[in-house]
């Protein structure tokens, strides 16, 4: 089998589920289920012991067969991520954290510096670090470097569903990297996932393309076979690339004949 | 007197938004509203953040002529004792609330900074997040309310048409338009690290209200990298002393503005209270506006005693209970959401407010 091996922890779905933005938590669960996603992201801020109507993590960590990792948006820094990983671990139980420190609250770009801190610190502190980061292959590396279990380089911005518009710098990632690589942020349609996949992520992380849908669920299962379809097709290998026609019977075949 | 800056009146960045604010322009209202709406569900989601204010005092230095709690009003003058800050706290909780506005007037000696922090740190203990609109300070006095738990702040400039501004702030420490204006800058400054923006949409020409505070906005955005931004969009209502807006802005007028900010700023939070009618409201969401109040009391000591409150600054229009309203917005499809922060990010925006070693220096060899 082909599994997603993250720390200690094999997944078969290398679709990866986001929970905010959608317009109630049966819908969301349901297109977690429809998704077949194994490996769930919520926000510590949607956390709320005190009222479960509003709690985004109760509803998750009730669904079999969902690991849940919780991610640290809205930290600014890495004291905050830092302490936001702490408390998400307690809370939840889980040992991954998804690292996502943005010091500006509007376009929500990663800070690479503050999260290679973070990062350092909470992979001593034994977490199975998944840092949110810009498509930087250097920073990549580094990360690898300081003991994540995966690095999450962002497709486009946020939320823009502009698709793999850093796809340069993506390839340069995956070939370079030891760890899976993720992407995360970005995707707006089931092609632009299998084409990551095709490319050689280990998994794809999905939100707003789905939660924004007229209808998730839908839109989950067609991630989830589009995931699929790159994944084996990364696995099969693709066909070189040419910018020329391949001739079956080469135009040079008379070279070097016996006369 | 001291000159305006020049990015309140650099016109150059604001060409796009005066064009969609222009209501003879070619952009109808209703194909500004599509635009909206699509970059509302891009960066927000189904999504709906609320609030409540709560009302500490009612004690007020200024003379603001549109204000129901201005200091010449015969109102009956209160402020809630820690003891009374509990009991609304408690009150609110009840209600489902996690996120909190702590209002007071102009500064005084019955509503002072010692008052307002001590609020703020019973407050933030209680509350997941917890935001401030009250008198300006300085530098020194944001940090410590950021130190206390307070992450955003609220300071409305009313209006950015100074004469006006000058005639309609009779007296009191209001009356200073550039100090005003400044404001929001210190509070970033001192580490706060989300501001609110507004006008008093009635009291000025509308049209360029609206530019100036986008101005205002981008300003702050390009000055203070980390500062979050959120812009409301009060309108004013009926006021205890009655006073009647000179420049009344209609429902199509409204929706024009939030139309054109959401597009013109596409990540940025936009507010809009229960100043408005329901469905109103109900018709915005979704449209535009990300964050709206909830079971707003307007007077001091409103939650725990509903029925012994007297006047409020303003009449709330929009009086739904929380539950009724969450209906409202699951109707639309709209998850109503009442906690997305959490106090493990309080603190001061500050790059100093980190972990990160500084380097250590090396020894001369």
């Amino acid at each position: 089998m082909d599994y997603l091996q993250l720390g200690s922890y094999t997944f078969s779905s290398r679709l990866i589920l986001g929970t905010g933005k959608f317009s109630n938590a049966t819908v969301m669960l349901e297109a977690v289920r429809a998704s077949g996603a194994q490996l769930v992201t919520v926000a510590l801020r949607r956390f709320n012991r005190e009222q479960l109507a509003d709690d985004l993590f109760s509803p998750l960590r009730a669904l079999p067969g969902i690991t849940l990792m919780p991610n640290t948006s809205g930290a600014s820094t890495a004291a905050e991520a830092v302490r936001a990983a702490q408390i998400a671990r307690e809370l939840s139980g889980s040992p991954f954290i998804k690292v996502e420190i943005h010091p500006n609250p509007q376009h929500l770009m990663p800070d690479p510096i503050e999260t290679f801190e973070a990062c350092r610190i909470l992979a001593k502190e034994g977490f199975l670090v998944m840092p949110y980061i810009a498509a930087d292959p250097v920073l990549a590396k580094r990360l690898e470097e300081v003991g994540c279990t995966s690095v999450m380089p962002l497709g486009s911005a946020i939320g823009s569903g502009q698709g793999l518009a850093t796809a340069e710098m993506l390839n340069i990632i995956i070939r370079e990297s030891n760890i899976p690589v993720i992407v995360d942020a970005g995707l707006r349609s089931p092609s632009e996932a299998a084409l990551a996949m095709e490319m050689g992520c280990g998994a794809v992380l999905v939100n707003s393309a789905i939660a924004v849908s007229d209808n998730p669920p839908a839109m989950a299962g067609a991630f989830a076979g589009a995931v699929d379809a790159g994944r084996k097709a990364f696995k099969a290998g693709l066909m070189p690339k040419s910018s020329f026609a391949i001739a079956t019977s080469p135009l040079t075949a008379f070279l070097g004949a016996k006369v | 007197m001291t000159n305006l800056p020049d990015w309140l009146t650099d016109g150059r960045n604001s060409a796009t938004l005066a064009a969609m604010l222009d209501p003879s322009s070619s952009s109808s209202l209703e194909s500004l509203a599509i635009e909206s709406r699509a970059l509302t569900l891009r960066r927000f989601g189904r999504t709906m953040t609320l609030y409540a204010p709560l009302y500490l005092s009612n004690y007020c230095s200024s003379g603001c002529a549109y204000c129901g709690f201005a200091s010449d009003r015969k109102t009956p003058r209160r402020r809630l004792e820690p003891d009374d800050i509990r009991r609304e706290l408690t009150a609110m909780k009840k209600l489902g609330i996690t996120d909190i506005l702590l209002l007071t007037g102009e500064r005084t000696h019955n509503a002072d900074f010692d008052y307002l922090l001590r609020s703020v740190d019973i407050a933030a203990q209680e509350m997941q997040r917890v935001s401030v609109e009250a008198f300006p300070m300085s530098i020194r006095e944001y940090r410590a309310l950021a130190d206390s738990g307070c992450t955003a702040i609220t300071i409305y400039q009313e209006t950015y048409n100074r004469e006006r501004y000058e005639a309609l702030h009779r007296w009191g420490p209001k009356k200073d338009f550039i100090e005003r204006l400044e404001t929001p800058a210190r509070a970033l400054e001192g580490g706060i690290k989300t501001a609110g923006l507004g006008v008093l949409l009635g009291l000025s020409d509308p049209g360029e209200d609206a530019l100036s505070l986008y101005r205002h906005v981008r300003y702050l955005g390009r000055t203070y990298w980390r500062a979050g931004l959120s812009v409301s969009f009060p309108r004013m209502r009926p006021q205890t002393g009655g006073y009647e807006p000179p420049f009344p802005v209609d429902d199509h007028s409204l929706a024009r503005i939030i139309f054109a900010f959401r597009i013109a700023l596409p990540d940025v939070e936009l507010v809009l209270s229960t100043r408005e009618s329901a469905a109103y409201r109900d018709g915005m969401a979704g449209l535009g506006i990300t964050r709206m109040s909830i079971e707003s009391r307007t007077t001091v000591g409103g939650y725990h005693d509903p029925e012994n409150n007297g006047k409020g600054q303003f009449d709330v229009f929009d009086d739904r209970s929380a539950h009724e309203f969450c209906n409202a917005m699951r109707a639309k499809n709209i998850e109503p959401v009442f906690k997305n922060w959490d106090p493990a990010y309080n603190g001061p925006a500050d790059v100093n407010n980190t972990i990160l070693h500084p380097v250590k220096p090396q020894p001369c060899l």
